[in-house]
């Protein structure tokens, strides 16, 4: 039985880009405000997802790319009164140069040991940072950039941010980079050794999440004006960025799009709850593993249609 | 030198105990080849039962030995045979992120009922200390050493000598074959973590009482854990007190000249070298 | 030989998901006998030994091993009613020693009771296995391991022995020797099941046996009774 392809795919994500463009001439202050996070949430799990879903590079660090971007933006816009823009996309230059640095340690290992090596560096990003004096040791650094950007502004850096992520998942799946990644997805189960050209992809893709993540951080804080090391080096991020690809559909394009909307609805309405909703969330993600592994819209293409950029089959349809 | 004595001393001592806290991990990825990442927690989740039952009992913390450890067995026995056995397969991340979640869980269900507070568990024991020479050696730290050496005898003894120890061995080097000797392979799995959590549960009370703790604390122990292993290299025992050791000393020693505050630090650093230059660990086979 | 069967297939049909791997098998094994199973690769041999054992349930069909019901109980389940299986590929606990591998095998309370009188008569049939007892098992050359694995598979006290593919990729002059083992083993009463591409050798060992071609059984009876040329003609499917 063959498929129809699913061309309404492209007219869904268009209209909400649309609507997400428009937002600031129709919408409240409050649904900018949901929409800045919703589009800096989906840059960042769409990265998570391109290393996870389709690399195989299970990453449990992204929080070093997070705060190291978030805090290279502050220091120069703060200190050295470098433009903003310039200064976030200068965090997403250093975020590249940290993930080459850490590739030299890691790249070494599959699998878990690369998954702790970067929950390990990010941890060592928390502790020199809160004892460096230099960033004002853990009381944090507050972000005066020399031109203050309006809300609306700070807006479409983020939507710019989510649209590029997507954008650059799109077409690295599409390249010869992604072909490889398929290619060797369902072989990378057992080996632990990696050729050289599947070394090469993966750590292509590392750098350019890297990048991404380091510059979405940047916007981030402009927006929250304040950075301190125990938030930006947190484990939480990944928590987070973990549990909107898991229900979002890991492995698809869509998936951390509509996981970051049900993540920002659902954080604002249970914000009031603290850490109750964070427990909410593992059991929720727990229950979805066992029942729905593909998430929201990995199911959902399974029903529907098929898979336009196939991913990695992470969780084997076989019954054990 | 002698000024070095103290902290070496008292880094084979605590290397014993950092090499018990990481056993349950070890074991369980190197034999069952499953990675737990909510050990750190479930060794702190067994920290908090002896505390509950220190204060409201009023027990010696070494008696709440008899009630946690059985309780975390059981906890262990379940989460692996209702939850972690159904995510078994080829792929990795499914148990790692099932396991992430039951991390998350448990530091907010502690959270939830224990408060945010720094807690510890109080004996006669907690500050006094040995003298031999111009070196103070904290009693705790020796009471430590002394179990864990136990703990880790025990456990290798057990693994290689008795029936059950092989048959769960056996299981994770060929499930299918393992079956057709008659051993029920998930209840053998199910066996496995609850030993683990045995040694999590002795751990966890020796962490209580020699350390503070709070309800995010397990993530600092499974890292040590991983340090541990990455020193010592997966699935040996051996190898878990001599990385263990390791670990304490660099932790130790680089606080000495650096200062405590970077004592940490100093610790991961030299876990990343070690992944650098040799990923096997000591005694851990070639990956 | 015996005419008192030890196993009965009933018209059974397994399915691997979609694919009809046997179709409407049924033979039987009576006890003493040394039963053969030829046919080329797949033929469906290995999945009637897996079904036999238990980790197959049938989707239609009986399954009786001395008169019990055994259909889909599962692997760890049949071994302490007494049958083993040596499964193709050997499959030792490479990790364990020769010793733990075959303490393995009697895993069941009823063979652990006779360990090591049972180790001892294992070391008589294989006194390989004495020498190497405690190295591991990952050490031993192809036929080592595979007299191991009959090793491991005798020491659950089987009545019934199933022998998957057990000269694949071994030498002429091994095979001859594990065959004649086989042979004592026969004689202690121990029925076996034989699957086998190598037909010559197969029917000069066997009191029966049961040619199979895509699921199915083709064609079957005493090795006297059945001509190569017959058996040749079942077996490619001419």
């Amino acid at each position: 039985m063959i498929r129809e392809p699913f061309k309404y795919r492209w007219f869904v994500l268009g209209a909400v880009f649309l609507i997400l463009a428009t937002l600031p001439t129709w919408g409240s202050d409050y649904m900018l405000l949901m929409g800045l996070l919703f589009c800096l949430y989906a840059a960042l799990s769409q990265m998570w997802n391109l290393l996870t879903g389709y690399s195989g590079l299970l990453s449990l660090g992204q929080q070093a790319f997070i705060g190291f971007g978030g805090y290279t933006m502050a220091v120069m816009t703060s200190y050295y009164n470098v433009n903003i823009w310039l200064s976030i996309l200068a965090g997403g230059v250093t975020s590249v140069l940290l993930a080459l640095f850490m590739s030299l340690f890691i790249f070494r290992m599959s699998g878990i040991f690369f998954a702790i090596g970067t929950w390990i560096f990010a941890e060592c990003l928390l502790l020199w940072f809160s004892n460096w004096e230099y960033v004002k040791y853990g009381t944090g650094l507050f972000v005066k950039p020399p031109n203050p950007p309006s809300m609306t502004m700070i807006y479409y850096a983020a939507l710019t941010m989510g649209v590029t992520a997507l954008a650059a998942v799109y077409f690295i799946l599409r390249s010869k980079i992604g072909l490889g990644l398929m290619a060797m997805r369902d072989n990378d189960a057992v080996s632990s050794s990696m050729g050289v050209e599947v070394f090469r992809s993966k750590l292509f893709c590392f750098l350019v999440a890297a990048f991404i993540t380091g510059t979405t951080a940047g916007v981030l804080y402009v927006f929250q004006i304040f950075i301190q090391p125990y938030k930006a080096f947190a484990i939480d991020w990944t928590v987070n960025l973990v549990f909107i690809v898991i229900i979002g559909g890991i492995g698809t394009i869509e998936g951390p799009i509509v996981g970051s909307f049900i993540f920002v609805l659902l954080s604002q309405y249970l914000s009031e709850y603290g850490h109750i909703s964070l427990l909410l969330l593992g059991i929720i993600a727990i229950l979805i593993i066992l029942v729905a592994p593909k998430g929201i819209m990995g199911t959902l293409q399974e029903k529907t249609g098929f898979e336009l950029l196939s991913p990695r089959r992470l969780f084997s349809e076989e019954p054990r | 030198m002698e000024a070095l004595m103290q902290p070496l001393l008292n880094g084979i001592l605590l290397g014993g105990l950092y090499a018990v806290i990481a056993l349950g991990l070890t074991t369980m990825f190197g034999i069952v080849k499953l990675v737990n990442l909510a050990h750190g927690d479930l060794m702190i989740l067994a920290s908090y039962l002896s505390l509950a039952l220190v204060t409201s009992i009023g027990i010696n913390p070494f008696v709440t030995l008899v009630f946690v450890v059985p309780i975390m067995f059981l906890v262990g026995f379940t989460l692996q045979k209702y939850l972690l056995n159904r995510v078994l397969g080829d792929e990795m991340e499914p148990p790692l992120l099932v396991a992430f979640g039951v991390s998350i869980i448990l530091q907010n269900l502690l959270l939830l009922v224990f408060t945010p507070d720094a807690r510890g568990i109080m004996t006669e024991i907690s500050v006094k200390t040995i003298q031999i020479g111009n070196i103070h050696l904290p009693v705790l730290y020796l009471v430590d050493f002394i179990i864990a050496c136990i703990v880790i005898f025990s456990l290798r003894l057990f693994y290689n000598k008795s029936f059950l120890g092989k048959a769960i061995r056996a299981a994770s080097d060929d499930v299918g074959a393992a079956r057709l000797m008659g051993i029920d392979t998930r209840n053998i799995f199910a066996i496995a973590m609850g030993i683990a959590m045995i040694t999590a549960a002795i751990a966890g009370v020796l962490v209580g009482m020699t350390f503070t703790f709070y309800p995010h604390t397990g993530p600092q122990y499974l890292i040590i854990s991983f340090g541990v292993i990455i020193i010592g290299g997966l699935g040996s025992m051996r190898g878990a007190f001599v990385g263990g050791i390791i670990l304490a000393e660099a932790q130790l020693l680089g606080a000495h000249f650096t200062g405590p505050g970077y004592q940490l630090l100093i610790g991961y650093a030299v876990l990343l070298i070690v992944l650098a230059i040799r990923p096997q660990g000591l005694f851990g086979q070639a990956h | 030989m015996s005419s008192e069967s030890i196993l009965r297939v009933d018209h059974i049909d397994v399915f691997y998901g979609d694919f009809h791997a046997l179709w409407d098998v049924s033979l039987g094994i009576n006890k003493g006998d040394i039963v053969s199973i030829i046919g080329a690769n797949g033929a469906g041999k290995s999945t009637l030994m897996y079904t036999i054992a238990g980790q197959n349930a049938p989707a239609n069909g009986t399954i009786e091993f001395k008169g019990e019901r055994i259909d889909g109980e599962g692997p760890h389940l049949s071994v302490g009613k007494g049958i083993a299986l040596v499964p193709e590929g050997r499959r030792v606990f490479r990790r364990l020693t020769v010793h733990d591998n075959l303490v393995i095998g009697a895993y069941t309370p009823k063979a652990r009771a006779n360990i090591d009188r049972n180790i001892e008569k294992v070391h008589d049939l294989f006194p390989i296995l004495a020498e190497r007892a405690n190295q591991r098992s990952i050490t031993l050359s192809g036929g080592e391991q595979q007299m191991l694995a009959i090793g491991r598979a005798l020491m659950s006290e089987p009545e019934l022995l199933l022998c998957d593919e057990i000269s694949l990729g071994l030498a002429p002059v091994v095979i001859k020797s594990i065959y004649n083992q086989l042979e004592v083993i026969s004689k202690e009463g121990i029925t076996i099941a034989l699957v086998e591409q190598d037909v010559k050798r197969s029917l000069r060992f066997a009191d029966y046996a049961y040619v199979m071609l895509e699921g199915k059984i083709a064609l079957h009876g005493t090795p006297e009774g059945l001509g190569e040329e017959q058996v040749k003609k079942a077996y490619f499917g001419m």
